[in-house]
């Protein structure tokens, strides 16, 4: 059986934008000097490009199917076809959709901020290279109709996400920091590998359409074993626990960087991927409760580390981190519009708290410690009101966008027979509200404590802070940008992180749920024993318990009297298992690297050079010996090969003169 | 039995009479041209001939015509195999143009034209006689171009293979007068006769029919001869024999599995020939890891080359003659490719081929090294190259139709195989301070664009859609 997935067709304006930032990538990577400054405009003109083709293709991707029994929407352009099942091409759906707007859409202005943000810096051009690299392989991924031109799209992001991180290659934390995102991610590319494997050994075909109209027939273990492989790999692209060490390390990248690939896009694939594949989790309840428990755990867990961090970028890596963990809760739960809607809210509000807080580490010269900031209100308006706005937003504050579609998550999760994630996801918000405030006080409240020594704020070591700053102030002195290519897209940010949410207005006849009606199954469930309207009023009660309990602690007029005194006491009282993460980088550590460590050892010293080698050494020899045996009877006379020729025709004879003689 | 000749069957030999009547033209031209434009002139008139022979069979592409009664049959089929031929020819003239010694090379052009139209007329042939007749025309300009070179080696070649495909021809010819003693007729479609099944002439003519096409497509035990040709022979020569033969052959087999053949004999009355192809594909690949001759270990690629392409219609299925189709256009640019670049390496066909020349090719000319590389992988069958999907088509095709053990047999020869093939590629990364002459004829460009362009469909040919791939014509 065959799910026709979209409406078959030429669409030009697909492969326009699908195609047009790989061209601005290779074009600005191969006249990089020539284009100078020109590059960052190129690179924006080519992603903004893209962002149109994306509007001008809303009709075709949103175009039901005619005649299809199975409510399928969508844009379907033919590329490759191999072997049989072998099938490339691309998708445009409403979930598609979703994601191009928001990776042109955001990307664009992510990619003019950058102009501002990375103007002084040396590889102006390569950097834009990069990035409109990220973008055509993140469209990739989410465009594929295919699960092999996923996989593509899902491996390019990860070597497009390692370029960026380890942009400052002549930071060494900055090189670590990519190879371990980069490996985490390929031991999940390894998992969707497998996922792939299983698919076609069962279903003969990597195209959506079929695997999703054939999940009948796949047996439950299977299914099972296909959802936990394909999970592996949106775990580690999404931060899951435990996969979700590299995030935070990441926030070495530049922040545009981790505004767009570590925030509004890339982390988001698995909730993609998960969201995609909905006609294989809804088919098993094991694999959607495994999701939705690992989605759970990594929101509190995230929150709860988010506490107990002082860089600015790093908290928001786990917020980030948190609030994925939401959306991949809601999309394992089987609450996909709520889960993809808070995607699209929290891509806004999260890429503007990252443009944000860049803002105050571009002004700050590379300062990230909060620390060592504070009094920032009247320094610097415009951020504070950009931040204080992307803060409304991720702490759920009616009318903001976040508060729709993270009630919306939590909602689901108990519609969905889920009271213990129900009360995580109540809590985690909370936990959310705290952490935020908590950055919002500390940093713009209060006083500047950017002159006080170091190590009077409880920084263990002083001597790091602001290595950052060192390394790449030298050209700060001569700093041309205007003001306003970082300052616009932040602010046009801002109406969506206010009003992005309001299309779900409305429950049933919103905006969201007419476009996705045709996407995502709807099970009619029961209605839960605590309203919606109850669980936004007990959301906000925590909310503001949060906000109360970081107001005390960082904002009252006495806290702020002796700020840098309490920002001590702290740092020095933070409990060892919060300042180490829980320590599952040790756990990690021990369990993969030294294990590995272990193995490569003995395969080194004992198994390879006796055993594998040998019998390679071996197989060479007999190999050779063979083929002299071969030659050995090509002496080269005529008569010899005469007499070989002969007695071939001989067996040939007797064969049919049995066989021949056989028939009487 | 009277045939009424009409213009139609003229035309029908059309492609093959403009090969003909070009070769003449090269051979008229070089009579009467002034010394210094002859080779230029020869190459000219051969490339134009050829390509207007290419354009002008591709006509009968879409309708199937049995010509003089019968005995030659065009047809999509039929020109499917013509075109490749045509193709080797083109290649192989290109490569003479860069390579060939100038005082011989419009007879050599001629000679090999010739050769050309005795393998198109057998990739149409449908009587014993055209097949017969192809045969001999194909090998009797072969045996002279063998012995063109000024070397002992190619007139020994030249002698070999002329006692020894003689010897091959006379029980061919012997098994063709049983094969007509049993149905009275001469057409292989009269062979299909229900009633000859149980006819021990059929049996032994049949036998003795497949000994003569397991000479010629130089199956073990009947390819004794194929790698001292081929390494005695000039190169561009090998080039065009080693493609050209297989081509032809290849069809009539094509023809007489497909449309020859009493229903239910067919198992039995080819068993050897498969069992022959199995042998072949493991020994071929043995017999290349000992060679220090890149014609004499691509005459053994060969052989188990052909050998895949028999395991493809091993089952008599219309894939499986299409997948055989598939793997011999795939083989031609492959195997034209590797011997481009050799004689591009070098322009003494002796150098080119030793092996030893290989090593550290990369340093001196990397594009050489790096074409070689793909028809390397391609010979190998390592994607992603149509070699790859060739051999995974073949398998599946072999695999379904109840052969598991050819399909084992090309799997156990395939990694055999991946030795000698992986051995000349590290040679070539090998540094190494020997110094190459480099050729510098004026069609030498040339033959690096015909290497590249085989290179290209090496690789384009792997992403054939099945939409193409799977109309590939049949015999009718």
């Amino acid at each position: 059986m065959h799910y026709q997935m979209g409406n078959s067709g030429s669409y030009p304006l697909l492969l326009l934008l699908w195609l047009l930032p790989l061209a601005g990538a290779i074009v600005i990577w191969a006249f990089g000097p020539q284009l100078k400054r020109l590059a960052g405009a190129l690179g924006s003109a080519v992603v903004g490009a893209s962002f149109v083709a994306t509007l001008l293709s809303w009709h075709d991707g949103t175009q039901s199917v005619a005649g299809a029994g199975a409510n399928l929407v969508g844009a379907h352009q033919a590329l490759v076809s191999w072997l049989p099942g072998f099938d490339f091409g691309l998708l445009l759906d409403p979930l598609s959709l979703l994601w191009v707007c928001i990776i042109t859409g955001v990307g664009f202005l992510i990619h003019v901020y950058s102009i501002g943000y990375m103007y002084d810096d040396k590889a102006f051009a390569r950097f834009f290279a990069f990035l409109n690299f990220f973008v055509f392989a993140m469209l990739t991924l989410v465009l594929s109709d295919n699960f092999v031109g996923l996989l593509v799209g899902w491996g390019l992001v990860g070597l497009a996400s390692y370029f960026l991180i380890g942009f400052w290659f002549e930071k060494p934390s900055a090189v670590a920091a990519a190879r371990k995102a980069f490996v985490i991610n390929v031991a999940g590319d390894v998992g969707i590998m497998f996922a792939i494997f299983m698919i076609v050994a069962s279903v003969h075909s990597i195209a959506f359409g079929d695997v999703f109209g054939n999940v009948g027939s796949l047996s439950t273990p299977w299914l099972l074993a296909i959802c936990i492989c394909l999970f592996i790999g949106a775990a580690a692209k999404s931060a899951q626990v435990p996969l979700h060490t590299w995030l935070p390390d990441a926030m070495e990248g530049p922040t545009p960087v981790s505004a767009l690939i570590h925030a509004a896009t890339m982390v988001t694939a698995g909730v993609y991927l998960v969201a995609r594949c909905a006609p294989l989790w809804s088919q098993n309840a094991d694999a959607q409760l495994l999701v939705g428990i690992i989605g759970g755990i990594t929101a509190l867990a995230g929150a709860i580390l988010g506490c107990a961090q002082w860089d600015i970028k790093r908290i928001l890596a786990y917020s980030t981190m948190s609030q994925i963990g939401y959306m991949i809760m809601g999309v394992g739960v089987g609450a996909y519009e709520g889960g993809v809607a808070h995607f699209f809210t929290h891509a806004f509000f999260k890429a503007q708290l990252f443009l944000g807080s860049g803002l105050i580490i571009h002004a700050l010269a590379n300062e990230q410690d909060v620390r060592r900031m504070g009094g920032l209100m009247k320094k610097l308006p415009f951020a504070f009101v950009a931040m204080l706005v992307g803060v409304l937003a991720i702490c759920g504050i009616p009318g903001f966008s976040g508060s729709f579609s993270k009630d919306a998550v939590i909602y689901g999760t108990l519609q969905h027979g889920h009271p213990i994630l129900y009360a995580i996801g109540i809590l985690t918000a909370g936990l959310t509200a705290y952490y935020m405030f908590r950055l919002l006080f500390v940093t713009f409240f209060g006083s500047y404590r950017g002159d006080v020594d170091p190590s009077d704020l409880g920084i263990r070591h002083p001597e790091l802070a602001g290595t950052a700053h060192a390394a790449h102030d030298d050209h700060h002195g001569e700093h041309h940008a205007p003001a306003w290519l970082m300052n616009v897209p932040v602010g046009i940010l801002i109406v969506p992180s206010i009003f992005a949410g309001w299309l779900l207005f409305g429950g049933e006849h919103s905006p969201w749920a007419q476009f996705f009606a045709q996407q995502f199954p709807h099970p009619t469930l029961p209605t839960p024993a605590i309203s919606e309207l109850t669980t936004t009023l007990i959301v906000l009660a925590c909310v503001a318990v949060g906000i109360g309990v970081a107001y005390a602690r960082y904002a009252t007029a006495a806290a702020q009297a002796d700020a840098v005194e309490r920002l001590r006491g702290e740092s020095v009282r933070m409990p060892a298992l919060l300042t180490n993460a829980f320590y599952f980088d040790a756990a990690l550590d021990l369990l993969f690297v030294r294990t590995s460590q272990l193995f490569g050892t003995i395969f080194g010293r004992l198994i390879d050079p006796q055993i594998i080698d040998g019998a390679v050494r071996e197989t060479a020899f007999s190999a050779q010996w063979l083929g002299t045996l071969v030659r050995s009877f090509q002496t080269g006379l005529v008569r010899a090969y005469a007499f070989v020729l002969v007695i071939g025709v001989a067996c040939f004879l007797v064969y049919y003169a049995v066989i021949s003689g056989g028939l009487h | 039995m009277t045939v009424n000749v009409t213009s139609a069957d003229w035309y029908a030999l059309a492609p093959i009479s403009i090969v003909a009547i070009t070769a003449l033209v090269v051979l008229l031209a070089d009579l009467f041209a002034p010394k210094h434009v002859n080779r230029y002139l020869a190459i000219v008139l051969a490339v134009l001939g050829i390509v207007v022979a290419a354009t002008d069979c591709k006509a009968a592409y879409a309708h199937d015509f049995a010509a003089f009664g019968g005995a030659f049959i065009v047809g999509g089929f039929s020109v499917v195999f013509q075109e490749i031929i045509l193709i080797a020819a083109l290649g192989s003239v290109v490569l003479y143009g860069a390579i060939g010694k100038d005082d011989r090379i419009a007879g050599a052009i001629a000679l090999m034209l010739w050769s050309a139209c005795g393998a198109m007329l057998m990739a149409g042939a449908g009587s014993l006689m055209t097949i017969f007749l192809g045969i001999e025309l194909l090998s009797l300009a072969l045996y002279c171009l063998c012995g063109l070179a000024d070397r002992p080696t190619a007139r020994e070649a030249a002698f070999k293979y002329l006692i020894l495909s003689s010897v091959a021809s006379g029980f061919m010819l012997y098994g063709m007068a049983m094969l007509f003693g049993a149905s009275g007729s001469v057409a292989l479609a009269d062979l299909t006769n229900p009633v000859l099944a149980s006819n021990p002439l059929l049996w032994i003519g049949g036998g003795l029919f497949l000994v003569g096409i397991s000479f010629k497509l130089s199956l073990v035990p009947f390819h004794a001869w194929s790698p001292d040709v081929y390494e005695g022979a000039p190169l561009p020569v090998t080039a065009f024999m080693s493609v050209a033969t297989k081509a032809g052959t290849l069809a009539v087999f094509a023809r007489f599995v497909y449309a020859a053949m009493p229903s239910g004999v067919a198992d039995r009355l080819l068993l050897p020939i498969w069992i022959v192809a199995g042998i072949s594909m493991i020994a071929g690949n043995v017999g290349m890891l000992a060679q220090h001759d890149l014609k004499r270990l691509l005459a053994y690629s060969g052989i188990a080359q052909i050998g895949y392409m028999l395991a493809a219609l091993a089952g008599g299925t219309a894939l499986g003659m299409r997948y055989a189709i598939f793997y011999l256009a795939a083989y031609t640019f492959m195997n034209l490719g590797a011997f481009a670049i050799a004689a591009l390496i070098s322009d003494d066909a002796e150098q080119g081929s030793r092996l030893a020349n290989y090593r550290g090719l990369a340093q001196k000319s990397p594009a050489a090294a790096a074409l070689m590389t793909v028809f390397l992988l391609a010979l190998a069958g390592l994607p992603p190259t149509a070699g790859f999907l060739g051999k995974i088509l073949i398998l599946s095709t072999t695999a379904s139709a109840g052969y598991v053990w050819l399909g084992i047999a090309l799997i156990v020869g395939t990694a055999i195989s991946l030795y000698a093939y992986a051995k000349i590629i590290r040679a070539m990364y090998q540094r190494d301070e020997h110094a190459h002459t480099h050729a510098a004829h004026p069609f030498v460009p040339l033959a690096w664009a015909s290497a590249i362009v085989c290179c290209v469909a090496v690789v384009v040919l792997t992403f054939v859609p099945p939409a193409l791939r799977d109309v590939l014509p049949l015999v009718r």
